[in-house]
């Protein structure tokens, strides 16, 4: 067993993670809370992601968008990721050999990578380009990337189940 | 037709015997529900926290409302017939589930109000300040929605 | 030698049935609706878990060759709804299972109906669902399966 299956087995065994793998109501709280607040982070973060497509509210502009999706996006993800560790923590021993949770994983991961490469770049200079109707190129494919990647989360995440 | 006959016929319908037998139609199906899911929420979230005044204040509802409807019927359209294939795989569950029924008489409810109650706050707010009765009928648009989402969670945990 | 290979063929079968257990979802992808089953056999492991429960039975067939399958039943929530407890399956109870075979043909089955050893039945389906048992009711009718 490798040091990681090793505290993932430990997670599982735990007290806590088995109270809330055998519980009558918690679990399944806890996970539809985790689905239901996909509403707030990824369905937020795309109506900017469209925006920037040119496809919804062309005319308004990215950055009163972006501060008005922004603080939903991030309340969202902080109830999403909890609620997430908490199921993680009640199963962690079987998502360590799962191929979809170690894919979602993965797709987090670069989900977070986009934003910051994008803000770093094209983004620092938003406000020569933030009232045109379609982005510019660099901004649409960030746009495309964070919507791709947001619903390969969803399906891997769904496809727990399975693999 | 008996509604309950109705739900007897989904079932042993084409849709009904693909979705029964198929390995990995249900997965497939569902899965485009959930992300339909995530864009119908974006949307009423939006529409709805400017009708609350929380986020894009100064900036017109009635425009808001208006571009992002498109997102919003069209997610739920694709949720609904997502719906139905899901439905067609376990009709007569759903007919006998309180969460099933819930979760239709909800909707049902959430769909009346959008094209009636909500679009007209959404028109006379414009780029107003909402007015109380504008708030509660965000608050009320809410409050449906979420039960949609919660009752569609119930089916399967009952 | 015989009770090796026995025990032997009931471990490769669990080890069989373990994995696919868990890749579930959606009843008529996992379970033949076709293909009812009644199996006897004493617990050797359960699993009270979110989102599924599962149990392992060993099951002693004609040539008195034992084989463990396993049973996936609702979560626990569920389960309790319908008059199930944790504590009713106790390894080494023996148990009569009613359920539907798995598709793929491992030795699996999902629980519609479990007589517990006090001669209790508990209920695993829901009303409409159209497997065995199924009556309308939440209380299920009692299944006449044919004996595995």
């Amino acid at each position: 067993m490798t040091l990681l299956q090793h505290l993932c087995q430990l997670l599982y065994d735990s007290g806590f993670g088995t109270m809330i793998r055998e519980s009558d109501y918690a679990y399944s709280i806890i996970e539809s809370v985790h689905v239901i607040t996909i509403t707030l982070v990824v369905g937020t973060i795309a109506v900017l992601d469209l925006r920037m497509l040119g496809l919804v509210l062309r005319p308004i502009s990215i950055t009163r968008i972006a501060r008005a999706v922004f603080p939903l996006t991030w309340s969202g993800f902080v109830i999403i990721f909890v609620s997430g560790f908490l199921l993680f923590w009640a199963e962690a021993a079987k998502m360590y050999t799962s191929p979809a949770f170690r894919t979602k994983l993965i797709l987090l991961a670069l989900v977070g990578l986009n934003p910051l490469i994008f803000h770093s770049t094209v983004y620092r200079r938003v406000h020569q380009w933030e009232t045109l109707h379609v982005s510019p190129w660099r901004a649409r494919v960030a746009a495309i990337a964070s919507l791709t990647l947001w619903g390969g989360i969803i399906v891997a995440g769904r496809a727990i189940a399975y693999f | 037709m008996s509604l309950h006959s109705w739900f007897i016929a989904l079932g042993q319908s084409s849709l009904g015997h693909a979705m029964q037998t198929s390995k990995w139609d249900f997965a497939l199906v569902e899965m485009v529900h959930l992300l339909a899911l995530a864009l119908l929420g974006g949307s009423v979230l939006v529409v709805d926290l400017r009708l609350l005044g929380i986020i894009f204040k100064g900036e017109s509802a009635r425009l808001i409302g208006r571009d992002l409807s498109r997102v919003l019927i069209g997610s739920l359209i694709v949720m609904i017939l997502t719906g139905i294939a899901l439905l067609s795989e376990e009709a007569g569950k759903c007919y006998y589930s309180p969460a099933f029924r819930w979760k239709m008489a909800l909707l049902a409810a959430a769909v009346l109000f959008y094209f009636t109650v909500h679009r007209s706050a959404l028109l006379r707010t414009d780029h107003g300040r909402p007015t109380p009765w504008a708030r509660t009928t965000a608050l009320i648009s809410l409050t449906l929605w979420l039960g949609v989402g919660i009752a569609g969670r119930a089916i399967g945990l009952l | 030698m015989k009770s090796r290979i026995a025990l032997a063929l009931g471990l490769l079968t669990c080890l069989v049935a373990a994995p696919a257990a868990y890749a579930h979802h959606s009843f008529a992808a996992e379970f033949d609706g076709s293909k009812p089953t009644r199996l006897v056999g004493k617990i050797t492991r359960v699993e009270w878990t979110n989102p599924h429960s599962y149990f392992y039975v060993d099951v002693i067939d004609a040539k008195g060759q034992v084989a463990n399958w396993g049973c996936e039943g609702a979560g626990p929530g569920a389960l309790s709804r319908r008059g199930w407890k944790k504590g009713d399956l106790k390894i080494g109870d023996t148990i009569v299972v009613d359920g539907y075979r798995a598709k793929d043909g491992s030795n699996l089955v999902d629980a519609r109906r479990v007589t517990l050893p006090d001669g209790r039945t508990v209920y695993g389906g829901s009303p409409g669902d159209g497997g065995p048992g199924d009556n309308g009711t939440d209380q299920g009718a009692l299944p006449t399966a044919p004996a595995k």
